[in-house]
């Protein structure tokens, strides 16, 4: 359990706070380039800060603060240029590191315009979605983590959940979680509505591990049957600091996204990759789809992975209380999340650079992650597509097809070869 | 088995003040307060390793519990030590194998 001035100090984060210091130090997905395809500007949220986000007609992305530094109208009903954005109100021209350029209604008086800058950031795409960072310069590269970059069949899957974002990222270092949420409860949803839930997820924990490494914490699992030997163990995956979560297997590569909007808000994709068996072409832009988590009277979702996930964040309050909660032996990673961030907001204060942000140019940062998941195998990509959000994507039934048709050519050319 | 109660009180008596804030803890009242004040009280307060107070210097202790046995995982934003301070009533050691 933490005091109530702890759990406000990893939960707050907006500018000045420790929290948000630290989460200014990364780039974010904000925003999909379809969103630009019919406006060249739209509003977004991001670490309690409302910003315009802008293209230009050359296909350049800017991020600026949505108010006007003038009389605080929003930039986002702005008109964009080349070189910055221009106030719809008075025409106050701003450029891409926020300096005003031009004030059409004043003497041309350069001190004045010169005094007058605006908070910004920068803006680039990778994998289909626009990225940010807003926070001080010199800004990192950005991360090309392999999910975004390697080629297969993608589609993103997401959603704006009404809670913060540390609750989601405690949950990524509680492997125990897994097979009590997604086995048992998910059998006993099965059992009540007359489905048969996915076997995989019901094994039991045996052992679980939790390594620091370069990009934040490696999370090792022996289930039931298994061993040391088994991907689950030897592999693992990771938890990417501080907002991502990278899992996989059976040929699906997928990065969890929580991008913090506010304290109470969190903007939750499901990155997937589809890559089995062979080198496939790449769609210009990810299949793009919202995954619902409350039926028509309100209620929870729970009979899919993920609902059920949202369901257990969304319940435990806006920011959760951790001053009522129990911490047992199976939280220790939780624990150690904690001690991850506390450590990293200091190095900020102290000048330093947080971990998991990279200043070398790179084509892929390549992340551990288990291929056999859950000694699934064969049958893990279709439970996981069935069970997930992923059921909710229009290409479906072409991903399911994709992954049957490499595991049928797989068992023809096994019997061919007498394997 | 000593009397937890007596022995709560007594742990209580031994420690440090309550914190200056009453409002850092839930507010009186709250089921849980008591638990939380003992929580709190009963949390390493100085780095095993450098004795820095561990909350003047950017550190925290978030405590689990393994049955009866407590367990503070500690972190030293002072001198960087990463540990767990165990607290337990009876050292018990779980046999291997062999």
């Amino acid at each position: 359990m933490l005091t109530v001035e702890q759990n406000n100090e990893l939960t707050q984060i907006g500018p000045g706070t420790p929290m948000g210091e630290l989460l200014r130090r990364y780039w974010y997905p904000i925003a999909f380039e379809q969103d630009f395809d019919t406006v060249p500007s739209k509003t977004v949220r991001l670490l309690s800060e409302d910003w315009t986000l802008y293209k230009t007609p050359s296909g350049k992305y800017g991020i600026i603060g949505e108010k006007c530094a003038h009389r605080r109208a929003s930039l986002t009903y702005g008109v964009v240029h080349e070189d910055g954005i221009r106030c719809g109100y008075h025409g106050w021209k701003f450029g891409f590191d926020g300096q005003c350029l031009e004030q059409p209604a004043e003497a041309d008086n350069a001190n004045f315009r010169d005094r007058v800058k605006m908070k910004s950031g920068k803006a680039e795409v990778m994998g289909g979605m626009v990225w940010v960072y807003v926070g001080p310069d010199p800004a990192p590269e950005l991360p090309r983590f392999d999910v975004f970059v390697k080629p297969g069949i993608r589609d993103v899957g997401y959603t704006t959940i009404p809670c913060n974002w540390l609750q989601i990222m405690e949950n990524s270092v509680d492997p125990h979680h897994v097979e009590w949420l997604h086995g048992y409860y998910f059998n006993f949803v099965g059992e009540t509505n007359g489905f048969e839930a996915p076997k995989a997820f019901q094994k039991k924990h045996i052992r679980t591990g939790f390594d620091e490494m370069e990009w934040g914490i490696l999370k090792r699992r022996v289930l039931e049957g298994g061993t040391e030997e088994n991907d689950d163990w030897k592999i693992g995956h990771p938890l990417v600091f501080p907002f991502y979560m990278r899992v996989g297997g059976a040929y699906i590569d997928q990065m969890q996204i929580r991008v913090p909007i506010d304290e109470t808000h969190t903007w939750k994709l499901f990155y997937s990759t589809h890559n089995p068996g062979e080198e496939l072409d790449t769609q210009e832009r990810p299949t793009v789809y919202e995954y619902l988590w409350k039926d028509e009277q309100g209620r929870f979702i729970t009979d899919y992975i993920e609902g059920q996930d949202i369901m257990a964040w969304v319940s435990q309050g806006e920011i959760t209380d951790r001053t009522q909660e129990h911490l047992g032996r199976s939280d220790a990673g939780v624990a150690m999340l904690r001690k991850m961030f506390k450590e990293n907001m200091r190095k900020v204060a102290n000048g330093e650079d947080p971990i998991a942000i990279t200043r070398e140019k790179h084509d892929i940062i390549n992340l551990p992650c288990e291929r056999d998941k859950f000694g699934a195998e064969r049958t893990f990509a279709a439970a996981w597509i069935n069970g997930g959000s992923m059921r909710y994507s229009p290409i479906k039934d072409q991903l399911l097809e994709l992954h049957e048709s490499y595991w049928q050519r797989q068992s023809a050319e096994k019997a061919g070869s007498g394997a | 088995m000593p009397d937890e109660r007596s022995e709560v009180v007594a742990r209580a008596a031994e420690s440090a003040p309550l914190p200056p804030d009453p409002h850092q803890l839930p507010p009186p009242g709250a089921w849980f307060a008591p638990d939380a004040e003992r929580h709190y009280l009963d949390r390493p307060k100085y780095c095993p390793m450098c004795a820095a107070a561990i909350g003047e210097h950017g550190g925290i202790t978030t405590e689990y519990w393994t049955g009866d046995t407590r367990n503070f995982m500690t972190w030293c934003g002072e001198c960087g030590w990463f540990g767990e301070v165990v607290r337990f009533d009876r050292v018990t050691i779980l046999e291997e194998d062999h």
